[in-house]
Order: structure tokens, then C-alpha cells, then sequence
């Protein structure tokens, strides 16, 4: 009995990857529809934020993450982008990270598509060209916008555009949200956010979520999308299941496997210790 | 500049996305994440090989958007339209690149103390206003703006953790007697958080895991001539086989890794 323990305890860590592989993969299959019953009330505020926001507000969306962290923070801006539109909100689709121009693309390409149909581009959103030097840009654009972004990321005047009537600086935004897998939100926060008296709001990975806490709790941000899970809380308000649903029978799974083991192993750590 | 505009767009222009080369796409991306994770079963060529790709492809992508939406946009057009202001701030950030030639590195530090300057100029204000006095006054405003008995716990437990904290990491004071006692309930609260930071790790990594195992799911479709299938035979079909050769030269016993 005690050397099986002990075997157990010494057990091939390549099983369990296999075992989690096997977890993961299978709801990707064969879908189980596990419900998501607890939303997190700062992603609600999110929602509640913007479903307040009057009809043609305008939203800054600044997506800074890159494809290391696609599969937590795409569903959120897609989420996030489904909503503005249908709201009849008007949306700025911003970069200051070189690796999120490919992620924009995808957005771009769906939203004439199955995102917003109906929308025109230039008159209900528009996408601005990466810009480098973050902290710069955002200094720039609490005072006059089109110093930085003068043309859009087709190089065409954004002055002259409907989707920018009335806007000047983010002091004439509605919203700005950030969705990113680094720093960048911090930045938002302090240069742009206090310094402006601008409503902010971010999407980060699940990693950095409880860092942000701080901010949430002084008002700092006005809500917070935590990775995969805020994803799909998100989607679950808009009613409209992509891939941050699906993406929850997944971790469900793969977390019970995480518990069975860490209850497992101390079970037989204390059996080994003490009979 | 234009030369290189024109020479990238001929060059982009090979590669329209067309379906045979989203298949290929499709190839390319299931068998360098199926190399990658081969690195769990253990160390071998394949590995390699798509590590060093990650970062070359990576360099590449960063260079060619750099040099089309910045440097084209930002310093080569105004200098065309006559607006020769842009050479100063030019000038500054190319003197960084003298750092990489010893006897003019000297150059490099006009353009660095630019930056020091700039940044310490932009930054100190901004940290003390949105990471100390607004974080200071967040943990006592709970008690002003308490709705209920619950928000005034709630705020009473956060400043409470918040001070416990504050004395773990005040090391001028002895720790003994009620400063201990604080000190340690600090620790505790310290251990709430990375408790709760590492499960939001592991809900994080196993979310970019799906994603990847999600596209894998993709590319093992018809459409995409079973790329996720073929791959994964073939890579384990090499550890057979290299379990087979290594079998036979070490009398079955497996190198160090």
C-alpha cells in the first residue's frame, strides 16, 4: 500500500500533460454546454457602462495584446466591438502594439461580415495605425488627437470622417478600453485616464487580473474583463456565444483535474506522514 | 523609401490570401504548435527548429511594421513634404544605434538623455498622483462612501490587510511583540493574494492552451488535408524511431536531458 502511494507520488509528469490534453481536447470535440452562472460584477460594470452610454458616443478601443495571448483577449474585444456597434455607438479602433496589427486585421475583416453588418466603415468606426512610443502618443492624445492620428491605417484623412465629428481629444470621448496581455492598461490609467478625467476601462489576461484590483476598488477603471472567463461573461451579456463560451467546458474540466490532483496528493502526503 | 515600399508590395502581392495558401497557413501553424509542444515529451530537433523561427519571424514582423507605419509615416514623409523638424528627434533616436560601434558610443547618450529627461519628466508626476495618492486615498474613501455594514467591513478589512502589509515590509522597526503580530498577519494577507494570483495563472495558461488545441482542431479538417493529423504521426513516428536507433547505440538507455 505505501509503495503504490509512493509510486503514485512519483508519477510520469507526461501523463498528466496527457491527461490534460485529453481534457482540454475533448470539449473542443464534442461540445458538453456547461453552463458560466457567476458573471463578475466588474465585467457587468463594463456592460452596464456602455449599454448607459448615449446613442453615438464615442468608444476608444486601444487593442495592445498579440497572438501569445489571442485565445484570452480576442473573444473579449470581439465581444466588446459586437456591443459598442449594436448599441449604435461610435467606434475607434486603436494599437500601440506592433504584434496586434494582425488581430486587428481579423477584426476588421469580420465586422462587415458577421460582427456589424450594417455598419460603415468611417462613418461608425474607424482603425488608426499602430503607433510606437505608447506613453507619447497618449500624452498627445489628452491635448489634440489628430497630431498623432491625422490618417487612418489606409492612410486616409480622419478630420474629414463622421466617425470623428466632435472629437477632438479623449476629453470627447464616451469610453476608452483597453485590451491588453501587458503593461499597457497601467499606462492608460495614469496618463491618460487621471490626467484627463477620462472613463477607462481594460481587458487583461487572467494572469494579471488581481493586480488591477487596486484601481477598480478608487474608480480608476470603471470595470475590468478578465481573461477567457471574462470573455465569456461578456458574451454571456450580449447573448452571443463565440469562443469565450466555448472555451469555459474547457477550463472547467481541466481545473476539476487540477483539484482531484492537489486534493489527491496531499491526501496520500498526509497518509504517508501520519499511518 | 518608396523603392522599398514598392519592392514590399510587389513581394506582399506573391501572397495575396488565397484558400491554397490559407491551407498551407494552416500547415505551417499546426506543425510549428505541435513541434513546439513536442518539447514536453522531451528535447529534440523539431523543437528547435521552431523556436528559433518563433523568434526570427517575430523580428521580421516587428521590423517590417516599424518601417511602414513609422519610420515611412512618421520621418520620411514629412521630410519629403519639406518639414525638416523631424531630423532632430531622428537624429536623437539614431544616435542610440552608435551604441553598437565603441569608438563613437559616446554619441548615444545625447539621445539617451533625452529620454531620461522626457521619461523621469513624464513619469514621476503621474506614478505619485495614480500609484500612491490615489491609492491612499482608495483605501480610506470605503469608509466615507460605505453604503452598508457589509462595504464599511469590506473597507475596514482592506485597510486592516493593507496596513498589516505595509509593516512586513517596514524593516526599521524591529519585529517583535505587536509589530510581529501585525507583520505576520501581513503575510497572511500576502498569501491570499499570490494564492489567488497563481489560480488566475493557471486559469490563464490553460485558456492559451484551449486556444492552441482549438486551432490544432481546425487544422485537422478536411479542408485543411488533415495538417494536425499527419504532423502529429509524423513527429511521433520520429520518437519511435529514435527510440529504436537510441535502443540500439545505448542498449536502451536514454541520454540525460
Amino acid at each position: 500500500m505505501k509503495n503504490a502511494l509512493e509510486k503514485f507520488l512519483k508519477i510520469d509528469r507526461r501523463l498528466i500533460f496527457l491527461a490534460l490534453t485529453v481534457l482540454l481536447f475533448a470539449p473542443i470535440v464534442k461540445p458538453l454546454g456547461l453552463p458560466n452562472k457567476n458573471l463578475g460584477k466588474d465585467v457587468v460594470n463594463i456592460y452596464n457602462y456602455i449599454e448607459n452610454m448615449p446613442e453615438r458616443s464615442f468608444v476608444m478601443l486601444s487593442l495592445d495584446y498579440d497572438p501569445a495571448t489571442r485565445p484570452e483577449l480576442h473573444p473579449q474585444a470581439v465581444a466588446v466591438v459586437k456591443h459598442a456597434l449594436r448599441r449604435n455607438l461610435r467606434v475607434g479602433i486603436f494599437t500601440l502594439n506592433a504584434g496586434a496589427t494582425g488581430m486587428i486585421e481579423d477584426i476588421a475583416a469580420r465586422i462587415p461580415k458577421d460582427i456589424a453588418p450594417d455598419k460603415v466603415y468611417g462613418r461608425d468606426y474607424v482603425i488608426m495605425p499602430f503607433q510606437p512610443h505608447p506613453v507619447a502618443v497618449m500624452t498627445q492624445m489628452g491635448i489634440n488627437i489628430y497630431e498623432i492620428y491625422d490618417k487612418d491605417r489606409n492612410g486616409n484623412p480622419t478630420r474629414d470622417m463622421e466617425v470623428m465629428k466632435g472629437i477632438k481629444s479623449v476629453k470627447d470621448m464616451g469610453l476608452g478600453i483597453c485590451i491588453t496581455g501587458t503593461a499597457m492598461l497601467d499606462y492608460y490609467v495614469a496618463y491618460l485616464a487621471d490626467k484627463n478625467k477620462f472613463p477607462m476601462a481594460g481587458g487583461v489576461t487572467a494572469v494579471s487580473q488581481p493586480g488591477y484590483g487596486p484601481y477598480l476598488q478608487t474608480g480608476q477603471l470603471k470595470g475590468l474583463i478578465g481573461g477567457m472567463k471574462g470573455a465569456a461573461d461578456y458574451e454571456s451579456l450580449i447573448n452571443d456565444v463565440e469562443k469565450g463560451t466555448s472555451g469555459i467546458d474547457a477550463l472547467s474540466l481541466a481545473h476539476v483535474l487540477v483539484i482531484v490532483l492537489i486534493l489527491t496528493s496531499n491526501i496520500i502526503m498526509l497518509v504517508l506522514k501520519y499511518l | 523609401m518608396e523603392f522599398l515600399a514598392n519592392l514590399w508590395n510587389s513581394f506582399a502581392g506573391l501572397f495575396t490570401v488565397t484558400p491554397g495558401w490559407m491551407t498551407f497557413g494552416g500547415w505551417v501553424a499546426a506543425g510549428l504548435t505541435i513541434c513546439l509542444f513536442s518539447f514536453l515529451y522531451k528535447d529534440n530537433p523539431f523543437f528547435k527548429v521552431a523556436e528559433h523561427l518563433y523568434l526570427g519571424v517575430g523580428m521580421g514582423w516587428l521590423f517590417q511594421v516599424y518601417l511602414f507605419q513609422t519610420w515611412k509615416p512618421k520621418v520620411y514623409a514629412p521630410l519629403m513634404e519639406g518639414q525638416f523638424s523631424v531630423l532632430i528627434p531622428t537624429l536623437l533616436g539614431l544616435s542610440l544605434v552608435t551604441q553598437f560601434f565603441p569608438r563613437i558610443s559616446w554619441i548615444s547618450r545625447y539621445g539617451f538623455t533625452f529620454i531620461m529627461g522626457y521619461g523621469s519628466g513624464l513619469v514621476i508626476p503621474m506614478e505619485i498622483s495614480t500609484n500612491f495618492l490615489r491609492q491612499i486615498g482608495g483605501s480610506i474613501s470605503p469608509f466615507i462612501g460605505a453604503t452598508g455594514p457589509w462595504d464599511l467591513f469590506n473597507g475596514a478589512l482592506v485597510a486592516f490587510g493593507f496596513i498589516c502589509v505595509l509593516f512586513y515590509f517596514f524593516f526599521s522597526v524591529e519585529h517583535k511583540g505587536a509589530v510581529k503580530k501585525a507583520s505576520n498577519i501581513g503575510i497572511y494577507f500576502l498569501m491570499l493574494y499570490f494564492g489567488a494570483a497563481f489560480g488566475n495563472t493557471v486559469m490563464g495558461r490553460f485558456s492559451l492552451l484551449y486556444g492552441r488545441f482549438d486551432d490544432l482542431y481546425k487544422y485537422s479538417d478536411a479542408s485543411y488535408f488533415y495538417a494536425t493529423h499527419v504532423v502529429l504521426g509524423l513527429l511521433v513516428a520520429y520518437f519511435v524511431l529514435d527510440k529504436l536507433v537510441l535502443s540500439k547505440k545505448n542498449g536502451g538507455q536514454e541520454p540525460a536531458h
